[in-house]
């Protein structure tokens, strides 16, 4: 056990980049999912087809598609058609972007769980379709979709591992097999790397408990 | 209902069936050479590993799959090819079996040595004494020269004095991440698995040079004549077998494979047919010694 707290004691410089990589990786991408997934979510409940059809055109696009390739297509694909994207943008976004196609279904089912007697009763004491949505369907929609939501960010820290590897990026994983490959200290590197993961997603789930308890129902 | 869906099941168990027999280990059995040992195999003492393969009847060899010239993947046939695979052939020949071809990058090689998942390593591997500690080696069998790589029409860099503030390229776990540290300090290190991807790189602009071993980056020109090499070699690269830690016996027979390889105009031939034909140059069998190599990084 001692050999991986001398590895990273020796490599910790190298192992706190990597660190700081992923994490502003993860949060850079935690804000696109979070506003493009509620934005979707929104066209998703929309009064119009339309605008619920071209939510699930992208729901359907971004959550179909492998990141890995989304990542390749906005980075490399990207530059290829002479857009000089950087690894930085292109990592948020594809992240970002395919995370906000599951937090937008999760918004969007957290939505439809308030029953639909609940709408009409509102409507039926005098509360308009706004103060409706405000003030009776939200409230009840946050409970249920904290602890999804709290899955698909532990989802996409752990994710933010494959952006890494394909975009030639020193995270916390690339740091760590640089460490393995020059110490040839494989299974201490990897133990590094996997506590610096556990510590993004113990914090995840940290903040999803106390989210939880906050909106919780008091019985 | 009952009836369909039993129906639906035999069809599925069937499909997956038919895909197992035919579709799966594809890979495997492509990247064998093909050629078997024409001469009678030798015998070798029992507790050795030549014995222990020769029972088997197959060597698993990690080699490179996107490195031409020398280990890659023939896009027509699927199987390997290159310069190292010639060594490579050459020692499964003289132990009279099978050549199971996996792919080993320059991350994982010396731990797929360790663990046993490959018995021989022949991926471009340079000796060196930080190596030589984890694994053992061959005689060099071949001589590479660190280079650099840039567009052609860059003219901002001409050797590895220029390299400061610019992005570079090369591959996890290569020498060439010391070198750079070494020599080019305040260059940005762009790492990644393969050297195909420091050619998407470079290709696509997201970095200005790519630094490795001169073969590798002729075979990058081959690919795409828009980029050329700059600058005085900065390394002596020996490539040398991988063989698992202290296992002599096996490292002797290596080397005596890869003299026989180089005396008996196998080497020439070869290195005509992957290095030769390009560059124009001729070159002769190294002669350096293990020892030697293993100096020359220290």
């Amino acid at each position: 056990m001692s050999s991986w707290l001398e590895l990273l004691t020796d490599n910790f410089d190298a192992l706190a980049s990597g660190f700081w990589v992923t994490l502003r990786l993860v949060v850079g991408a935690f804000l696109v999912a979070a506003v493009v997934g509620t934005l979707v979510a929104a066209l998703r409940i929309a009064p119009s087809k339309w605008l619920q059809r071209l939510g699930g055109v992208y729901v359907e696009t971004f959550r179909n598609i492998p990141l890995l390739v989304l990542l390749i297509i906005a980075y490399s694909g990207l530059r290829r058609a002479g857009v000089p994207i950087g690894t930085w943008t292109a990592g948020i976004a594809a992240l970002g972007l395919y995370t906000a196609a599951y937090v937008a279904e999760v918004l969007r089912s957290g939505v439809f769980a308030v029953s639909r007697g609940q709408v009409e009763a509102a409507l039926s004491l005098g509360f308009d379709q706004r103060q409706t949505l405000r003030r009776i369907v939200l409230p009840q929609a946050v409970r249920t979709v904290i602890s999804p939501l709290g899955s698909i960010t532990i989802a996409m820290i752990k994710n933010s591992a494959i952006v890494g590897a394909a975009l030639a990026v020193n995270d916390l994983l690339k740091e760590a097999r640089i460490i393995a490959s020059r110490t040839f200290e494989t299974e201490a590197a990897f133990v590094c790397a996997a506590i610096g993961y556990l510590l993004l997603t113990i914090a995840a789930t940290i903040a999803v408990r106390l989210l939880e308890q906050r909106y919780a129902i008091r019985r | 209902m009952q009836g369909t869906r039993w129906r639906w099941m035999a069809i599925l168990a069937l499909a997956l069936g038919v895909l197992v027999a035919s579709g799966c280990g594809d890979d495997d059995e492509s990247a064998d050479g093909g050629t078997t040992a024409t001469t009678q195999a030798r015998t070798f003492d029992e507790g050795t590993t030549m014995a222990r393969l020769q029972q088997a009847g197959e060597i698993t060899i990690g080699v490179k799959f996107e490195v031409p010239p020398f280990g890659f993947k023939n896009v027509q046939s699927g199987d390997v090819e290159g310069f190292d695979i010639d060594v490579a052939q050459a020692i499964a020949d003289e132990l009279g079996v099978e050549a199971n071809y996996i792919e080993a990058l320059s991350d994982n090689r010396i731990p797929f040595l360790k663990d046993g998942t490959a018995d021989l390593i022949l991926s471009t591997m340079t000796i060196n004494a930080e190596r030589d500690e984890e694994i053992d080696f061959s005689d060099p069998y071949f001589i590479a020269r660190g280079r650099i790589l840039v567009k052609e029409d860059d003219d901002s860099i001409n050797g590895v004095g220029d390299l400061g503030g610019k992005e570079v390229c090369t591959a996890l776990g290569s020498t060439y991440e010391d070198t750079l540290k070494r020599e080019a300090p305040t260059a940005k290190r762009r790492l990644v698995d393969s050297y195909s991807e420091c050619l998407e790189l470079i290709q696509n602009g997201a970095v200005d040079a790519v630094s490795t071993d001169d073969v590798i980056l002729t075979g990058m020109i081959i690919q795409d004549d828009s980029l050329k090499l700059v600058g005085e070699p900065l390394t002596t690269e020996p490539y040398g077998v991988g063989i698992k830690d202290g296992d002599s016996a096996f490292q002797e027979f290596v080397s005596e494979v890869v003299q026989k390889f180089k005396d008996d105009g196998r080497w020439a031939a070869s290195y005509q047919k992957w290095v030769g034909q390009y560059t124009e140059e001729d070159a002769e069998p190294p002669t350096m010694t293990l020892k030697e190599a293993i100096d020359l990084s220290t």
